[in-house]
Formats: C-alpha cells, structure tokens, sequence
C-alpha cells in the first residue's frame, strides 16, 4: 500500500517537486502564518524589544541589556521572585497531592460516581476573572465575609483573610485548586483505571490489603503521570497573573506580587515596554527550561 | 444492597471480595462522605452567588445568613439594564463564535497536513508547535500587542479570532484523531480524484464529528473565559466582552450586588455549555491531557 502510494506521488512531479509536498505546505501555510503571528515571532519580537528603549510602542535606542539590570536591581523584582517559590511551595504542598487523593478516593465509589467526577471537576468551566471576584467575596474580612458568616455559626472570631501577608499566598493558592484539582483528578483517575486489576488480585494472593495495594500497585502506576503533572503544574503556577491582579493587587505590601502581574504593571501601567519585555524573557528561558524537562520526562515514559 | 455493584467494579483497590469485612465497608461510607463533601465544596461557592445576588444592597451588607430573603428576578433585570449587560454578551458572542470557527478550521488544517498528508519537513513544524504548547502566551503578550497595533488591527475582534487559529493544544488533539482514521478511506478518495483539501471537508471532518465537538466546546470555553488580550486589544472599543466588563469592576465604584450579579450573568453560558456537554467534556479534558 504505502509503495503504491509513494508511485503515485512521484508520478504527479511538478518542476521536481512532489505534488504532496507542495500541497501540504500550503494547506498549512495560513496556520503557520497564524502561529508565527501570535506565538514564534513575538517570542522573538520580546527579545529585541527588550534591548532598546521606547517611546510608546516605537523603540528609540538600542541600550544592550540595560533594561535587565534595571528590572533585576527594582526591589519589586526580589519580592516577585522569592514570591514565585511560595507560590510553588504551596501549591505543591496542597495542589499537588490533592488531585491524587481525590483520584482514588472517587475510584473506589460505584454509586454516584459520574455524579462526583462531573461535580470536582465543575469549578474548572468557571471563568478565571469570574472566580477570582467570587472567592473575593468569600475572603472578605469582616462579618459580611462569606467564610466569616459560616465561622461565625460555629462561634469563630471573623478572620482578615487576604489582608494578613502570611495568608495570602496559600489562600491564593487554596483558590487555584478548588479550581483546577478536579481536571487533575480526572487525569489521575484515568491512569488508575488503565492499571491491570489482576494486579489487585494477585496482590490480594499475596496478603496484601486495600492500602498496601494503593501504595504498591497504584501510586507506582501512576507515578510517571504524577511527575509528568508536576511540571506542568510548575509551569502554570509561574504564569500566575489574575489571582493577585484582581484579588490583592499584589498586596498588601507586595506579599503576593507575582512576575507575570509584574509583567503586567511595567507594560500596562507604567507603559514601560522594555522593561516589561526583559521581564518576560528572562521568564521565558526558565519557562523554556522547565518544558525541555518535561519533554526529557515524558519521552522516557515512551521509551 | 448498597454495595452489590462492587461485583462491576472494574478499576481501584477494593475488590468485590474485600467487601466481606466490615472494615472495608465503613471505609467505604467514609470514602462516599469524604466525596459528598468535596462535591459540597466545589458546588458551593457559584450556588452560593446565585442566591446572594438575589439579595439588594441594604440586605446584602446587614444580614449575615446564606439564603436571600426573597426570590425576585426583576432586581436581576435591572442590573442586566443598568449595566448594559445586553451589549457585552453580543460583544462576547461575536467574539466566541469566530473563535471557534478559526480554531476548527486553521488547527484541523494543519492537523490535517500532520498527521495525514505527511509532507517533506512536516516534522519540523510538528516541533515547534509542541514547543509552543509549553511556551505559554502570557510571557509574549506585552510582543504580541505591540505587533497588532503596529499593523493596526487593535480595536476589533480579528487579532482574538485569528489567535485561536494558533493552539498548539487543538492541533494536537485534532492530530492524534486523524492519524487514528482508517488510512483505506484517505487512499480511496486520492483514486476517486478527490482533491487534498476536498478530502479534508468530505471525508475527514465528517468522521471526525466527536474531536471537532470537543475543540468546539473547549474553544467555546476559552474564548468565552479570555481576557487578557480582549481586555488589551478591545478596551474602549464599544466591543468589550463580558470579560472585559467585569475585569472594569476593579477600578468602579459598582456596588456588590452588582458586582455579584455580574458574575452571575458571565458564569450563566459556561454552565449551560457544561450541563449539556458535561460528558464530552469530562472525557475530553482527561484524554486530551494524559496524551498530549
């Protein structure tokens, strides 16, 4: 089949050309054009904005890596920066092994169990400005704070809340998983339903009872998922943008400034270009960096 | 009994046999409430801006219980018409619709080319976009909205449109589709004299209904839940989208209720697109993942 097809495509050549090869470059030409648009090229056009100064959108001077340094020596960068790693720390710490747990727990249900994966993972359709201004209502300091009602039926002093610098990371974090564990969940529930169940059996044989068959045979068999979704996770966690732009604002006092929010302030509200270009790029080689792992990670799963 | 479809338990730990013990089965009451109540507080928080939005002002801020104290949805109407909320959904709607129709068409295109037409050096751009999937576009959006108002398209929907013709996600999606098709079908239009393009309308797409409707319903979504560049590009443009209405609420001085009820009307699509659609899209957000 396949030399029959190759004869027929070197039969159609025109001026040494397949006919195949052309034909497919240019039914995907406009998409490449779109993707060279909107992803490639401005990924490029950062880098070189990030060398010049500019007036506006219009680049002025060429100024060499001035703008890194100057982002680096703004001591808004420092508290981003290290922000970034509480931002991780957390959400490792609680989004990470979440996900996991609500896996096996809704695997082993029977009853309701379409019920329970369509309801963990409803929060995820949820617009993300949308949530950000619901969860706002929630942690709302004072007696007409949502959370604060419910903890005032249970006879708890009303909290602050996001106002509280030591808080507002996690309960940054808190917000990002009631949104995204239950995608995550699914993806781990459909790991575990690709393990073998005469695993089960076997290990049952062999004594083993319902926890040490979840810590033998389904956490390794989800193991390599697990690292693959960590990365990800990573990922996601540094782009982190709408939770303190909208929420906090980055407060208070910076505790929750992230660096796309940085980003976002030196190009929309300073309209300092430049700077936020640099920014960007530097965010962009750790980005780079940390899916050229994730590719390391994933092929050797294939291989 | 409660626990007689545990024989039909396919996948997890406990097996049928285990359910002999007692232990097994209080675990497993533990292990249903623990999810009841996980589905509680999951569920919670949006009924929870459904009824408080029914709430007015003086209530809202005095009394402290959950329930409204009337159902009234003309208090809802009034918002609707005091913030001209009419307007954002057409703007939305437009927005959503020529999304969807770019990302079907740009990123089943070059699916299509990838996974089936196979031309010379069709692997280098494979490469790239699975880079791009995990390039992600918040880090070039300062380049990106320099570029669309250099070429002057800012103030329209077309830069949102023509950005979601460039998802490296749907292409592969679309991709791994398509190279599970029967090959015999490809190779019998080629001897009918069907043209590349003519077998991509006719014979691909019209077995490929149930991808075409997950891309459909996750663009839908997206384009929908979007913000940051229809907030950079449309922003004083008199085509603001829902989105963009209620990123605004950040610097008004609307009061809560509104905001609510704002929040309200931008979740009412998402949840109607889910309770219709909740299989494809819990099966689609689960396969798309583990593979991509």
């Amino acid at each position: 089949m396949a030399g029959r097809n190759k004869y027929r495509a070197n039969n159609k050549t025109v001026t040494g050309i397949k006919r195949k090869d052309a034909v497919g470059w240019l039914i995907m030409l406009p998409t490449i054009i779109l993707f060279a648009f909107f992803v490639w090229e401005p990924l490029l056009e950062s880098i070189r904005l990030s060398l010049y100064t500019a007036k506006g959108i219009r680049l002025e001077r060429f100024v060499g890596f001035e703008n890194y340094i100057r982002v680096l020596k703004h001591p808004d960068f420092l508290a981003a920066f290290s922000n970034t790693f509480t931002y991780i720390f957390w959400s490792l710490a609680i989004g990470f092994f979440i996900p996991m747990i609500l896996a096996v727990l809704i695997t082993e249900t029977t009853h309701f169990k379409s019920f329970f994966r369509v309801g963990i993972y409803f929060p995820n359709i949820m617009p993300g400005l949308a949530t950000v201004l619901m969860w706002g209502f929630f942690f709302r300091p004072g007696s007409t704070g949502v959370l604060n009602i419910i903890l005032g039926k249970i006879g708890i002093e009303p909290q602050v809340w996001l106002t509280n610098a030591k808080w507002t990371i996690p309960l940054i974090v808190i917000i990002m998983t009631w949104k995204g564990a239950g995608s995550t969940a699914l993806i781990y529930m459909a790991g575990i339903s690709n393990i073998n169940p005469e695993l089960y059996e076997a290990a049952t044989i062999d004594g083993a009872g319902i926890l040490s068959r979840i810590r033998y045979i389904i956490l390794p068999g989800i193991f390599s998922l697990a690292k693959t979704l960590l990365i990800l996770q990573i990922i996601s966690v540094f782009q982190i943008i709408y939770e303190p732009l909208v929420m906090t604002n980055g407060g208070p006092n910076n505790a929750s400034i992230s660096i796309m929010h940085l980003v976002y302030n030196y190009a929309f509200r300073d309209f300092n270009y430049p700077m936020a270009a640099a920014l960007s790029v530097m965010m962009g080689i750790v980005l780079i960096i940390l899916s050229g792992l994730y590719f390391k990670i994933t092929a050797s799963k294939e291989a | 009994m409660f626990f007689d479809n545990y024989r039909k338990k396919e996948d997890g730990a406990v097996r049928f046999y285990d359910l002999h013990s007692k232990r097994t089965k209080i675990l497993l009451i533990i292990i249903y409430l623990i999810c009841l109540a996980v589905i509680i507080v999951s569920l919670f928080p949006p009924i929870w801006v459904f009824l408080a939005s029914f709430k007015d002002i003086k209530e809202f801020r005095r009394s402290a219980t959950i329930l409204p104290s009337q159902f009234d949805f003309s208090v809802y109407a009034k918002t609707w018409n005091d913030l001209k909320f009419a307007k954002f959904y057409i703007n939305s709607f437009i927005s959503v619709a020529g999304s969807v129709l770019s990302a079907v068409i740009f990123n089943g295109l070059l699916a299509y080319v990838l996974g089936v037409i196979k031309p010379k050096g069709h692997k280098v751009i494979y490469g790239l976009v699975m880079w791009s999937l995990l390039i992600p576009s918040t880090t070039s959006v300062v380049a990106l909205f320099i570029n669309i108002n250099r070429i002057g398209i800012n103030q329209s929907f077309l830069p949102l449109w023509l950005s979601f013709g460039a998802n490296a996600f749907y292409v592969v999606l679309f991709k791994q589709f398509f190279e599970r098709l029967p090959k015999e079908l490809v190779e019998a239009a080629k001897l009918d004299g069907c043209g590349y393009l003519k077998t991509f309308t006719n014979i691909i797409l019209p077995l490929s209904k149930s991808i075409v409707m997950v891309v459909v319903i996750f663009a839908v979504n997206a384009a929908w839940s979007d913000f940051l560049l229809p907030y950079l590009v449309l922003n004083g443009s008199g085509k603001e989208t829902v989105m963009v209405r209620l990123f605004m609420f950040r610097t008004s001085n609307a009061t809560d209720v509104e905001v609510l009820r704002a929040v309200a009307f931008s979740i009412i699509p998402p949840v109607i697109l889910f309770t219709i659609f909740q299989k494809q899209i819990t099966e689609g957000a689960s396969a798309g993942a583990l593979k991509g």
